[in-house]
């Protein structure tokens, strides 16, 4: 048993290693490739680290034009993605309650409906999304960033999907000492719901900081707009992959925020996943 | 009458959210569909005549574009979504091992690729198979030119598909993963079980609902695939990897003069393969749940 | 729990009328005005929006930068609310934007202005915003495919002489087949569609007769085949390799790129480089196919006639002082800009140096070019490498742009 145990050990580190020395070698190209001048990135073939390091990408990003307040739309970024996500939770344990353990006529229906409405690709509906917006007065306003997104079923479905594979053990109990679905909700649904909820959170938030199209489509002013639209104002129009540097230095500066945030989260992600499977073991 | 209304009050709010920004927008595109639009002035209704063009006109230049991206969309579907199911569960599953040491680390490389916008991740790969510049033709000694030869036009496309791709289901399978009772585990090593009946008995099962989830939303998602196919290959060589989304954002946004109404109706016969697709993989899987 | 959710949401609410409330309209005194131009660009009329604040006008400009304008132009005139006084479009979105009465006519503001007029300006940018006697736009600049060539190269193969009549033609590249070193190439293959939209001038032919789409012609046919003689003797980078990191890497002596990018060249340290015209067909005559970016008025009831007023007092400083504008690698379409001894430290003022050299710079004005270009942009690359047959693809294009026509004249 216990050389079992070890051979699989080493089966999965051999796996896990292959991988992410697969996965990790773009993203340190990448990265250096930042740090390397056009010239080099022309002349030299495939290389993890700079021949010469320079860092005139990253001065000419921050600096070129006097439009664009980069740590004012990483503000409007932050504000935007945490609203959006503390929305998406309330709605989506409300919701995802509602259409696992409430019981009502035209349940399943009603879900599956919705569901397979969602799945009509909405890149023609760009000129309604527009006008309901423009009604509700939201253009040029966070709120056209913030609520249209919580309407999605993607992440509904998977808390559904989740609770589906959580007992009614806990619940039936409470519902027989008298508790009603408000009580059974708050004390219990949703601490159980914690891991499914953390992922959706962080689903929620990288998918709101990394949406461009958009924002770019609401937003007028620059001072408002969010970091990924943002930086897309800095890119060349003719393609900006001219000057190879620059967009990866512009891609790698969008994605350190939504990175801390995945380290931070992801601590509290196993330790969640931990206590979850100490309640049901 | 409390019970009635009861309901309404977990699932009303969303509904509500629901019906204005995706049910009346969704509403007015299949309306557009029987029209002629050009996104600025109003629809002018034509009845069936967009469908009847793209589904039977053989003529056409769009039954053409809609036939061929339909096809080229299915065959992304067939070689992207078993990759983005079996690799991040194998990653999970290997992520799981108890005696495996850190799991943040490379958990966190797995899912970084995710967080990088399409197009610098594209240029990414473009360099990496470039045949002066790149890992294939220097270290490998390529001589293929991979985005203008099929197959490689295709493996480029998977290939950056499943590295920026896999890190949500990966999260997805970790948390399920650790919902499965460890007793079951050491249940059956006390039988001496070994990891692949483990695997297949207790693994697969305890997770089997989260696993319908990621089946059916990587597959509806494969079905929208646009940018990958657009920065690699910018949908060739001969339009081979041309996806249905690709002609759809041309007909709609393009340069010219915009043939929304034809675009619409379009997205909407995609919709309709994907409701299908999806319904049959939920009937089939839930069918076969515990 | 509960309450704190509750709090949150009533946190929520709040926040929420306040912001939207904030979200007024633009001030009467502003003139508000959308460029496509993101990156550098943006930055170099930002700089030029600042100057004209500078002067104290009554009219103050404010630059807002889209970066995808059409779409988002096309969303503002399905509500028409917040449509911009003032956008810069490109030379082939006229035709449409004037058949869609989408446009105001500059004619109230060159009343006003009188220098605002042709003979200030490169002909054919005033031209093209000419549509049956109507002016409706003011441009700013050219931009044009243009063909840079590595100094070092041309030496090393002995060929300058070919520069010496500014028309490098098929014929005379022809004469290094078989004769370059491994990995070296006379050519690359970027923005191709381009350039066979010039060649197709440098035979003297046109892409419509009577108004209709023509591209299933024995111009066509020409014209590629010409092309696709560089390709099968070997001298054109292969395909599906990036031809122009090739040509700043120093293998190819030929880059047909674009005005805008002298300055990504020129950031290449060692790489010495020219700029000519775009190869042709013909030994008689060299077109390099051009775009515009011109100032344009996007019909709104709102814009007040002083407003208009003042967007020409804006049009008239920008004729005066865009020098900053040819940092940016294009070529400036006033003349007051272009005859200034200045200009001539910018590499783009070659193409405005003599006339013949300004008479290069074709920008097709037929109302249907887009459908064209965007045929001749997916199919080229595959008929100048022979990958598919020439006859039977000419027809899909004829085919294409037909069937997108048709599918158009409906929407009106």
């Amino acid at each position: 048993m216990v050389k079992s145990f070890s051979i699989s050990k080493y089966v999965a580190y051999t796996f896990l290693v292959l991988m992410c020395v697969i996965w990790v070698i773009p993203v340190i190209f990448g990265i250096s490739t930042s740090f390397r001048s056009q010239t080099e990135v022309v002349s030299t073939g495939f290389r993890l680290i700079p021949e010469t390091w320079v860092i005139e990408n990253y001065i000419t990003i921050l600096t070129n034009t006097s439009t664009a307040p980069i740590m004012r739309w990483l503000i409007n970024s932050v504000f935007i993605a945490t609203a959006h996500t503390f929305l998406v939770i309330v709605v989506i344990s409300l919701t995802g309650y509602g259409y696992s353990r409430m019981k009502f006529k035209g349940r399943n229906l009603l879900f599956f409906t919705l569901l397979g409405i969602s799945f009509f690709p909405g890149v023609v509906n760009l000129i309604p999304s527009y006008k309901i917006i423009d009604t509700l007065g939201w253009v040029n306003t966070s709120w056209a960033m913030i609520i249209p997104g919580l309407a999605g079923m993607g992440n509904i479905f998977l808390v559904r999907q989740f609770m589906l594979g959580v007992p009614h053990e806990f619940d039936e109990s409470a519902r027989v000492d008298g508790a009603g679905d408000f009580k059974i909700y708050f004390s219990i649904i949703l601490p159980l719901m914690k891991p499914v909820l953390i992922v959706c959170g962080l689903f929620s938030f990288i998918g709101s900081w990394n949406d461009f199209l958009w924002p770019v489509i609401v937003y007028t002013d620059v001072e408002k707009m969010p970091i990924t639209a943002g930086l897309l104002l800095l890119q060349d129009i003719y393609g900006n992959y001219r000057m190879i540097g620059q967009l990866m230095g512009s891609a790698i500066l969008a994605i350190i925020p939504t990175l801390l945030l995945f380290s931070f989260a992801q601590k509290y992600f196993i330790q969640s996943i931990n206590l979850n499977s100490g309640i049901k073991g | 009458m409390k019970k009635a209304i009861l309901p309404y009050f977990f699932v009303g709010p969303h509904l509500i959210l629901f019906i204005v920004f995706i049910l009346l927008p969704t509403i007015y595109g299949i309306y557009a569909s029987f029209t002629q639009w050009n996104l600025m002035n109003e629809p002018n209704w034509v009845g069936l005549n967009n469908y009847k063009t793209i589904l039977f006109n053989t003529e056409s230049t769009f039954h053409v574009q809609f036939w061929n991206g339909l096809k080229n969309t299915l065959l992304f579907v067939l070689f992207s979504v078993p990759l983005l199911i079996v690799i991040p569960l194998l990653a999970a599953v290997a992520l799981h091992h108890k005696r495996v040491k850190g799991k943040g680390v490379m958990q966190a490389i797995l899912y970084v690729p995710g967080l990088i916008s399409i197009s610098a991740a594209a240029l990414i790969w473009l360099l990496i198979f470039n045949k002066q510049l790149g890992i294939t033709g220097n270290i490998f000694n390529s001589a293929v030119a991979w985005a203008t030869t099929q197959p490689y036009a295709w493996i480029i496309i998977i290939v950056i598909t499943v590295w920026g791709g896999l890190g949500g289901n990966l999260i997805i399978y970790r948390a399920s993963l650790a919902g499965v009772a460890q007793d079951l585990y050491e249940a059956a090593d006390i039988d001496g079980a070994g990891p692949f009946r483990k695997f297949f008995s207790i693994t697969l099962p305890s997770i089997n609902f989260p696993l319908i989830y990621t089946f059916v939303m990587t597959t509806a998602g494969a079905f929208n695939v646009f940018g990958q196919p657009l920065m690699m290959t910018d949908g060739g060589p001969q339009q081979s990897t041309h996806v249905l989304m690709m002609y759809i954002r041309s007909l709609a946004f393009g340069h010219g003069e915009s043939i929304a109404g034809m675009a619409s109706a379009m997205a909407v016969l995609l919709g309709v393969v994907i409701l299908i697709i999806s319904a049959l993989q939920y009937y089939v899987m839930s069918r076969n749940a515990r | 729990m509960k309450k704190h959710v509750i709090q949150a949401l009533i946190l929520c609410v709040t926040l929420m009328t306040v912001l939207s409330a904030c979200s007024g309209g633009s001030s009467k005194k502003t003139i508000t005005f959308w460029t496509p131009l993101t990156g550098e660009d943006g930055a170099y009329m930002d700089q030029l929006v600042k100057d004209f604040n500078a002067t104290n006008p009554e009219f103050k400009v404010k630059h807002v930068i889209t970066a995808d304008m059409y779409t988002k132009i096309s969303t503002v005139l399905s509500t028409g609310k917040d449509v911009p006084d003032l956008a810069i479009i490109h030379a082939d979105r006229v035709p449409g934007f004037v058949k869609q009465n989408n446009l105001e006519p500059m004619t109230a503001i060159m009343a006003q202005q009188p220098e605002l007029k042709e003979e200030n300006y490169i002909p054919q940018a005033w031209n093209t915003g000419n549509i049956d006697g109507v002016q409706y736009t003011v441009p700013l600049d050219i931009h044009s495919h243009t063909m840079y060539y590595n100094k070092d190269l041309l030496a090393k193969y002995g060929v300058e002489h070919w520069l010496d009549d500014n028309n490098v033609t098929v014929e005379e590249m022809l004469e290094l087949q078989g004769k370059m070193e491994e990995g070296q190439y006379v050519v690359n293959d970027a923005l191709l569609g381009w350039g066979m939209m010039g060649q197709i001038q440098n035979l003297n032919g046109d892409i419509q007769v009577d108004g209709k789409p023509a591209v299933d012609t024995e111009v066509f046919r020409k014209a590629y085949t010409e092309v696709k003689k560089l390709n099968d003797a070997g001298l054109m980078t292969p395909f599906g390799e990036d031809g122009f990191l090739m040509f700043q890497a120093g293998n190819v002596i030929f880059s047909t790129d674009g005005t805008w990018t002298s300055t990504a060249h020129a950031a290449v340290e060692g790489l010495n480089f020219g700029v000519t015209n775009i190869f042709s067909v013909s030994p008689d005559k060299f077109t390099n196919r051009s775009s515009s970016h011109l100032f344009a008025m996007l019909k709104n009831d709102k814009r007040t006639d002083e407003k208009e007023a003042g967007i020409g007092v804006f049009l008239e400083f920008l004729r005066e002082n865009s020098m900053e504008w040819a940092k940016a690698g294009q070529i400036v379409a006033s003349k007051h800009v272009i005859e200034s001894p200045e200009y001539k430290n910018y590499m783009q003022s070659f193409f405005t140096s003599s006339e013949e050299q300004t008479k290069s710079l074709y920008i097709y004005t037929y109302e249907h070019y887009p459908y064209i270009a965007e045929a001749v942009d997916v199919y080229s690359n595959d008929i100048v490498r022979g990958n598919v047959d020439m006859d039977e693809t000419l027809a899909t294009m004829q085919k294409f742009v037909e069937d997108k026509i048709a599918e158009n004249s409906g929407a009106q």
